[in-house]
């Protein structure tokens, strides 16, 4: 029992120095928790089952944000849990969410269907998300220009320059966590979100 | 590729989306997959576990009857248990939990027939419509006779607080800050015992809004699982927009209010009435010291009058000693004769020249003479006289001198006051101009606007966007008391007095701790009961560093006993 202990503690001790190292707003408590049960799936994969419940609903959200099929989405969404427990062995804690991960691999999903099925990209756009972008770039006519700027995100801006506004603006995602999905560092994606901005402001 | 365009397509529910969810079928297809068990990540991970753990207990059990090291360790692992413990009793407190004792935002309360329904006005103009036996028990039996209606809205940042109400909104894991179009509670009660919204029975709210935007949502909180239920869009009345922008533009058109005016007339009333009050007072030094007047000597072949004048009269006179009055030129009909007459009467008074000249006036029956005489001195009386002059010229060069500095004193004191009531007057149009500015910057979001909605039970409404937290300057804050403690504190309270929400942070130190540096910022805290702030200005003292900050918090000694009171210290 004493060994045991022991033997827990410091795992413990390697689980708060890596936590503390990292910077997102979920609690220590929310990540030690979860990082206990991504190592206790990787044992047994019926106990992926709460990490499964706990992103399930954002995992869906973030691909019928980009599909105009909710059945599709579904199937997707179904798809990235399958692929995330196939690869849980390779999977390394970095500090970060898991839900990062997860997110990363219904992205590389979602541009795979985009690709094999010929299956339409589709861009979801709300008015406030605009408001708030026409914010941003200083434009206060927002009558002027609200079709304007709809149009260009839907059909100008290249794939990696959508998935950038659509994580920040319709999605709310700080760019921290942007980074962390698309593999980059935060202030590449706040860089790269600002020259996307730029781009918008000159071409109003 | 070309891209298909949703523009505010409809939300999923959670509801729906849980509905679909299905993990048996993914670890079914897991396990299907065909890998031998032994190629399984969980068979080698396992198997690496095992191997650890063997070796471990081996280590373990070498050095398991060696002295233990004596380090701080202990202490650490106390401190953190203890906060840990804190944290744990915060994370279980309830739902909705005020964090001052005494202080909340009270219930109106309202009594309603059951049976009759009605339409209740609410103080801030606000109306709830309820209709025919809308109530039920808990077994879902209609109820009559009178029903009590606590009701109650919070429309800012401290209203969220002192309700303790959760201003967090978790959609889908992804945590998000709410900013309030208004927020609402509307309980009901009968002979004491809570009540249910009958089956199919809904009330309708018209809510008294400072925000008509349509960004907002209705949410229910679910105090169950502390967390907040969309339930779709409200509708918006008085969407005054092309009203509000001519409204705006006359506004800026229009001069100052009557009130206003009344405030700037005062002022320059005050500033005349300085103007005036300071040429009294010069007038008064001038006044005071008269220029002396020089005296003449007698000329021999003029004749001249010896007088005894009145000293009171004619002071002027007192002055020099022996004066006489030589008989002008102008006086052509004088001749010696007349120097021979024993007047009955003789009397004088100012002559055309006042201070030169004098009128005399002889009389003898009913004979009268009038003559212009000048006051002259002669022999040693002149010698004095001039000598006095002298004296009192100099005296009065001396005065003059002085009087002229006491005049410029009394200039300059009258100037800057003057200069103050024309600044504060100044300032005060500038700021009413101001104030007006941001009203007009901000009037899209601030106008009354009625926010209309419908409820099919009782419980705590929110008309709000969930938005994340302010973004601008970034770091982890530690936050002190006035002694450096750490706070032991669990929620932190940002205000972003551009935002009408109430921005709030988990534990001290707050990881990640972001605020918009171009707005107005409050930052408080509870620790045991204490309020502890940091006022905006301090916010610009802070800065934003990639590692830690410490923020020393500002202990708030009052004691509040409203609401209200609380609003009036931090000024929102």
């Amino acid at each position: 029992m004493y060994l045991f202990s022991k033997f827990e503690l410091y795992i413990k001790i390697a689980v708060n120095i890596m936590i503390e190292s990292s910077k997102y707003h979920q609690t220590e408590t929310e990540l030690s928790k979860e990082y206990g049960r991504i190592e206790a799936a990787k044992k047994n994969p019926e106990l992926f089952k709460p990490i499964y419940d706990k992103y399930f609903e954002a995992i869906f959200r973030f691909s019928y944000r980009r599909l105009d099929d909710k059945e599709q989405a579904m199937d997707i969404t179904q798809q990235v849990f399958l692929i995330a427990l196939n690869n849980l062995s390779k999977y390394e804690y970095r500090g970060v969410p898991f839900s990062s991960w997860l997110f990363r691999i219904a992205s590389n999903e979602l541009n795979d269907v985009f690709r094999k099925e010929k299956e339409k990209r589709t861009v979801n756009i709300d008015t406030v998300s605009v408001h708030d972008i026409m914010d941003e770039i200083q434009e206060t006519r927002i009558e002027l220009y609200h079709d304007k700027i709809v149009t260009i995100i839907a059909e100008q801006l290249e794939e990696d320059e959508l998935q950038l506004i659509e994580m920040r603006f319709f999605e709310k995602r700080s760019f921290k966590q942007i980074g962390e999905i698309l593999d980059i560092t935060e202030n590449n994606a706040k860089v790269k979100t600002y020259r996307i901005l730029d781009k918008l402001r000159k071409v109003i | 590729m070309k891209r298909k365009v949703n523009v505010n397509r409809p939300e999923i529910s959670s509801e729906e989306i849980a509905g679909k969810k299905d993990f048996d079928s993914v670890i079914k297809q897991f396990k299907g997959s065909g890998k031998p068990f032994f190629k399984k990540p969980f068979f080698l991970s396992s198997l690496v576990a095992v191997t650890v753990a063997v070796v471990t207990s081996v280590v373990l059990l070498q050095n398991h009857n060696q002295p233990k090291p004596v380090s701080d360790q202990p202490m650490v692992e106390t401190d953190a248990n203890l906060l840990a413990d804190f944290y744990k009793k915060e994370q279980s407190k309830p739902c909705v939990h005020p964090p001052l004792k005494g202080i909340n935002v009270e219930y109106t309360v309202f009594k309603v027939d059951a049976q009759k329904g009605g339409a209740l006005e609410f103080k801030t103009g606000s109306k709830l419509i309820i209709p025919k036996n809308a109530f039920s028990d808990k077994n879902g039996n209609l109820l009559k006779g009178e029903i009590e209606l606590r009701y109650r809205e919070f429309h800012d940042a401290v209203d969220f607080f002192v309700s303790g109400i959760p201003m967090t909104y978790d959609s889908a894991g992804v945590k998000y800050q709410f900013e309030s179009a208004g927020m609402m509670e509307m309980l009901a009660y009968q002979n004491g015992e809570p009540i249910k919204m009958a089956t199919g029975k809904s009330i309708n709210v018209e809510m008294a809004s400072n925000y008509k935007g349509n960004e907002y949502n209705l949410y229910n909180l679910d105090t169950l699982h502390n967390n907040w239920s969309c339930l779709g869009k409200d509708k918006v009345a008085n969407d005054m927009k092309d009203e509000a922008k001519a409204d705006r533009m006359q506004r800026n058109e229009k001069p100052l209010t009557k009130q206003q005016k009344r405030i700037v007339d005062s002022t320059s009333n005050y500033i005349t009435k300085i103007v005036v009050e300071k040429e009294k007072k010069i007038n008064e030094l001038l006044v005071s010291n008269r220029v002396p007047v020089k005296p003449k000597q007698s000329q021999k072949t003029k004749y001249t009058f010896n007088i005894s004048v009145d000293q009171k009269e004619f002071q002027e006179l007192a002055i020099y000693k022996g004066v006489l009055f030589e008989v002008g030129d102008e006086n052509k009909n004088f001749n010696s004769s007349l120097y021979d007459i024993t007047w009955d009467d003789a009397s004088l008074k100012v002559g055309t020249k006042k201070g030169e000249n004098y009128l005399l006036t002889l009389k003898k029956g009913l004979k009268k003479y009038e003559f212009v005489v000048y006051p002259v001195y002669e022999g040693k009386d002149f010698e004095t006289a001039k000598s006095d002059y002298d004296y009192l010229l100099s005296r009065y060069n001396e005065e003059l001198e002085i009087r002229k500095q006491q005049e410029k004193q009394i200039e300059e004191g009258y100037k800057q006051m003057v200069a103050f009531a024309k600044k504060q007057q100044e300032d005060q149009v500038r700021q009413w101009k101001e104030q007006e500015a941001n009203q007009f910057k901000q009037m899209d979001n601030q106008e009354k606007a009625i926010r209309m909605f419908t409820v099919s039970g009782f419980g705590i409404y929110n008309l709000d966007c969930a938005k994340s937290y302010p973004q601008g300057a970034l770091s982890n804050a530690k936050l002190v008391n006035e002694k450096n403690v750490p706070l032991l504190c669990y929620e932190i309270y940002l205000v972003d007095k551009a935002r009408n929400g109430l921005f709030t942070y988990y534990k001290n130190p707050v990881s990640a701790f972001s605020y918009n540096p171009e707005s107005t910022n409050i930052l408080w805290t509870v620790e045991n009961g204490v309020m502890y702030w940091l006022k905006p200005e301090q916010f610009n003292e802070m800065k934003s560093t990639s590692g830690e900050m410490v923020v020393k918090m500002n202990r708030v000694g009052e004691k509040f006993t409203s609401v209200e009171g609380l609003k009036d210290y931090f000024k929102l």
